[in-house]
């Protein structure tokens, strides 16, 4: 990404800046197990404590008597260890799922009718009906005439009449649009209510409801992706699809996902600080940017509560912004 | 169409600056609560929101003078005449007043007192609570010749007995037993009456009629004869209550505080947010705050605007935050560890950060002037080292990752805190401790819940350690309700109880001599420090802030903290000429 185009940090300070900014919170978010700072022992004494008073709180204290400076760490660090994983997370899953309905569509891609064996007990599984033993019959069963009709399949001859058409297109569709019907902060409120979630549990939140976009975005591109020329010469070279899919076709569609990412992660943040601002679904001694502008509430002459984590998250918007600016290709050429 | 953007400009800065509009005597008073009542049964009565609509809608034979800090007649004539029949039995003589009617316009008469009392011990009822905090009350004696006069005969003396004789509201009989059917049932019996026996067909009968009436919340269908009846009840939002036109205590002449009911029409608003509440006073959404936190207090002092339009009083409550460990937990069974646990709490620091200092800090349930309180315990404060010390005592060993374990066990000690999360104090008070036990290698989550799911989970047993207040009185002793083995899962959240306990919390309200009763007091706080149910951490100062415009407002440190209804407002047009 960077070395591609004429980037240069001399010709371009502010983007300078925000890449600094954004490597300062990774170092920050890695190192903040090892730095002296707990962001959620109270300092009884000092409660709602202005900033550059003598008193070690360089920063201040919120209205609970926490330290504002090991608040920022904190959410630096949860911005390493949640936000960033759920954006992998998310690109992968979005990549794979799009990537695979754009090229494979609703025709294109057959299975073994037999495999609906293997639909079935997944049903049996996820409604965990009793019986394991008759579970494993099944599953035998299931796999036995999936790899039998597999075998039938091959022959061309056989095709029509043992497999059926998989609508990947129209189910990965459908899962977007279902997602995409609910405004993202509404699911996740909805998802996220009831006992404190584990950062695992949110992680695997903040992934399901990010993957759609990029999903969608990979989907569109792989379409176009399909329709090129050497895509065609690939498959009248009789390469298998599979292939073609995995080393021809998704490298191409990918390329929009360099500029998408920052935004992707940009918008992650504001949702995960979004949630925690609300108090939904995270215990009060985690700490991150979002509770900490939350903490104004109880002290509204403590500024300094809101305005230091509202900076940083601003300017983490702000540099991701920028650097999806200059990944996108426009910038680059 | 310049001049109009400037004309609407000024208009809405004129309108901003301007001074909050003088409220009629007819206007409503609005004032905050914390939370929604949940229910309006007059049997079970879940948090103070539910006792301050059961005082308006219900009127008890004795009621808390504001003014004078002490009990005074309500729907009695007069404080009942207090006769010792054996060594421990005393008789009460009560008579009701001639005025006292019900909505319906019957009158109201002692058996509906023999008949509320009954319907506080009938088995089906939600009246566990109840049940242990009257059953000191052993028969009730109607006189035959006047139907107002009766004579509830009790177990133990001392002025105590006095005033839960008559804290409870007085329910009809006829609307709920027409056919009288509970009066051929004894007291004693009801009281006496094995939970796993069913009950009696008329007992079942009326039990089933109660439930029927939805009083938790419809409480129209029961006639009451207190000085309000609700009119709107828009759940966690709002409550309006409305003066009833003819209330018969218009008719006592001179009325006592007790029966003075001003306002013509109150509204509760559900606030759980302090700040917004605050600035809910600030824009005169409400005219009464109180349990106002310390600086929320202390910024609204600092605001020139709001020392005119508001008043302020803060003085000394019987509320205790308190930390309850659940004893039915196996690693919290063992006394030294409750105690260990105890010294993890800093409760000069927390007075400090949560009450600018004003909290009092206790060695027990009895605040520090009191007479009965024991001086000669120390007072609690933090001592990890002593933790340390009393852990290993208890038989769990520090290991290599810096957990504490117990041979056999398969997980290091960990604790879980709930408490309520509105209030900053409880949040205080939750991170104090988990830093303090993460420093010597005790693992803490913290459960912060709304009131309802807080008192749900902790009435469910499912939690470690709570922070809440206790609501304390200094006009009586009575704390058989959160600590007797009779109230475990229900008052008693810690599930403490011991044979002792039982006793000594009986014998204490029972007992009439000073002497004796001081020594008993004394014996429960050295108990409870040694076995530790609860750590009392400090007793808080009540703090209010009204609307200036606001008269006979008389502040107390008896919960609500003010006289709801001696509230009315000022006649004068230009009521804030008179700030101080």
């Amino acid at each position: 990404m960077m070395s591609s185009g004429s980037f240069s940090l001399r010709t371009r300070p502010v983007a300078g800046l925000a890449l600094g900014w954004l490597l300062l919170l990774l170092i920050v978010g890695l190192l903040a197990p090892w730095l002296p700072l707990s962001p959620t022992t109270p300092d009884l004494l000092l409660v709602a404590a202005p900033p550059a008073t003598g008193s070690g709180h360089y920063l201040g204290t919120d209205a609970l008597g926490r330290d504002v400076l090991a608040g920022l760490v904190a959410g630096a660090q949860r911005l390493v260890l949640l936000t960033l994983p759920a954006v992998a997370l998310a690109t992968l899953l979005g990549t794979l799922a799009g990537a695979a309905a754009g090229f494979w569509g609703n025709q294109r891609l057959r299975l073994p009718i037999a495999a609906g064996g293997w639909v079935l007990v997944a049903a049996w599984w996820g409604l965990r009906l009793p019986g394991t033993a008759f579970l494993c019959i099944l599953l035998g069963i299931a796999t036995a005439l999936t790899l039998l009709t597999w075998r039938v399949a091959r022959h061309p001859a056989a095709r029509r009449r043992y497999t059926c058409a998989l609508p990947l297109d129209s189910l990965v569709l459908g899962i977007i649009t279902l997602l995409g019907s609910v405004p993202r902060l509404l699911l996740l409120v909805a998802l996220a209510a009831g006992p404190p979630l584990t950062t695992g549990q949110l992680l695997a939140l903040l992934t399901l409801l990010a993957w759609p976009e990029t999903a969608r975005l990979v989907r569109g591109q792989m379409h176009w992706v399909r329709a090129q020329p050497f895509i065609e010469a690939a498959q009248a070279s009789g390469l298998p699809m599979s292939r073609i899919w995995w080393r021809h076709a998704l490298p191409h569609a990918c390329r929009p996902l360099l500029a998408f990412g920052p935004l992707s992660l940009a918008g992650l943040v504001g949702l995960e600080s979004s949630l925690a601002f609300l108090g939904i679904g995270q215990g009060p001694d985690v700490v991150s940017w979002g509770s900490q502008l939350a903490s104004v509430r109880h002290d509204t002459t403590a500024w300094w509560a809101a305005v230091f984590p509202g900076l940083a998250l601003l300017l983490t918007l702000l540099a991701l912004q920028k650097l999806a600016v200059l990944a996108s290709p426009a910038t680059n050429k | 169409m310049n001049y109009f953007w400037l004309g609407s400009l000024l208009t809405l800065l004129v309108s901003a600056c301007s001074a909050p509009p003088a409220k009629q005597a007819s206007s409503p008073i609005t004032i905050r609560w914390s939370r929604d009542p949940s229910t309006l049964d007059p049997l079970a009565l879940p948090n103070p929101s539910a006792i301050d609509a059961a005082n308006l809608l219900h009127m008890a034979l004795l009621a808390t003078d504001f003014q004078a800090n002490k009990y005074a007649p309500a729907l009695a004539q007069t404080l009942p005449q207090v006769r010792v029949l054996a060594d421990s039995l005393t008789a009460l003589d009560y008579e009701l007043r001639q005025a006292a009617t019900w909505d319906d316009g019957r009158p109201v008469l002692a058996t509906d007192v023999d008949f509320t009392l009954k319907l506080l011990h009938c088995p089906g009822l939600p009246n566990e609570g109840n049940r242990a905090q009257y059953g000191f009350i052993r028969e009730v004696r109607l006189d035959p010749v006047n139907p107002r006069r009766f004579t509830l005969v009790c177990r133990g003396r001392g002025e105590e007995i006095m005033i839960a004789s008559g804290d409870f509201p007085i329910l009809p009989e006829s609307a709920l037993d027409p056919a009288h059917t509970l009066r051929y049932l004894p007291l004693a019996k009801l009281q006496a009456w094995p939970a796993a026996r069913p009950p009696a067909p008329a007992v079942a009968a009326l039990v089933q009629r109660y439930r029927q009436a939805n009083l938790a919340r419809e409480p129209s269908h029961l006639p009451g004869c207190g000085p309000y009846r609700l009119t709107a009840w828009d759940t966690n939002h709002q409550l309006r209550f409305r003066r009833k036109a003819h209330w018969w205590a218009d008719k006592v002449q001179s009325a006592p505080p007790v029966l003075q009911a001003r306002p013509q029409e109150l509204v509760f608003a559900v606030l759980p947010d302090d700040d917004a509440t605050a600035l809910a006073l600030r824009r005169h959404e409400i005219d009464v705050y109180p349990q106002v936190p310390a600086r929320i207090f202390q910024q609204l002092q600092a605001s020139p605007k709001a020392r005119a339009e508001f008043a302020f009083y803060s003085q000394p409550s019987y509320d205790i935050l308190t930390a309850g460990f659940n004893t039915r937990r196996p690693i919290l069974r063992d006394k030294r560890v409750r105690q260990a646990l105890s010294c993890l709490f800093d409760p000069a620091g927390l007075s400090t950060a949560t009450q600018l200092g004003q909290g009092r800090r206790t060695v027990g349930l009895l605040p520090p002037g009191s007479p009965f309180y024991n001086d000669s315990l120390s007072l609690p404060s933090l001592a990890p080292d002593r933790a340390m010390t009393l852990l290993r005592q208890a038989g769990w060993q520090r290991r290599a990752d810096g957990h504490w374990w117990q041979p056999g066990a398969t997980h290091p000690l960990a604790l879980s805190v709930r408490y309520r999360t509105e209030e900053t104090t409880f949040a205080t008070t939750a991170l104090q401790f988990q830093a303090a036990a993460a420093r010597i290698g005790i693992t803490v989550t913290l459960l912060p819940a709304e009131s309802s799911a807080l008192t749900t989970a902790l009435q469910a047993g499912d939690f470690d350690v709570y922070v809440r207040l206790l609501k304390g009185s200094p006009l009586g002793f009575n704390f058989a309700t959160f600590l007797h083995s009779s109230t475990i899962g229900n008052g008693n959240l810690t599930g403490f109880s011991t044979p002792l306990t039982d006793h000594l919390l009986l014998a204490i309200p029972a007992e009439g001599d000073a002497r004796r009763k001081r020594l008993l007091l004394r014996r429960l706080q050295v108990v409870l420090r040694d076995e530790m149910p609860l750590l009392p951490l400090f007793y808080l100062p009540t703090r209010l802030v009204v609307n200036r415009q606001l008269q006979h407002v008389v502040p107390s440190g008896l919960k609500p903290g003010y006289a709801l209804t001696a509230l009315s407002w000022s006649d004068a047009a230009t009521p804030l000429a008179n700030s101080q």
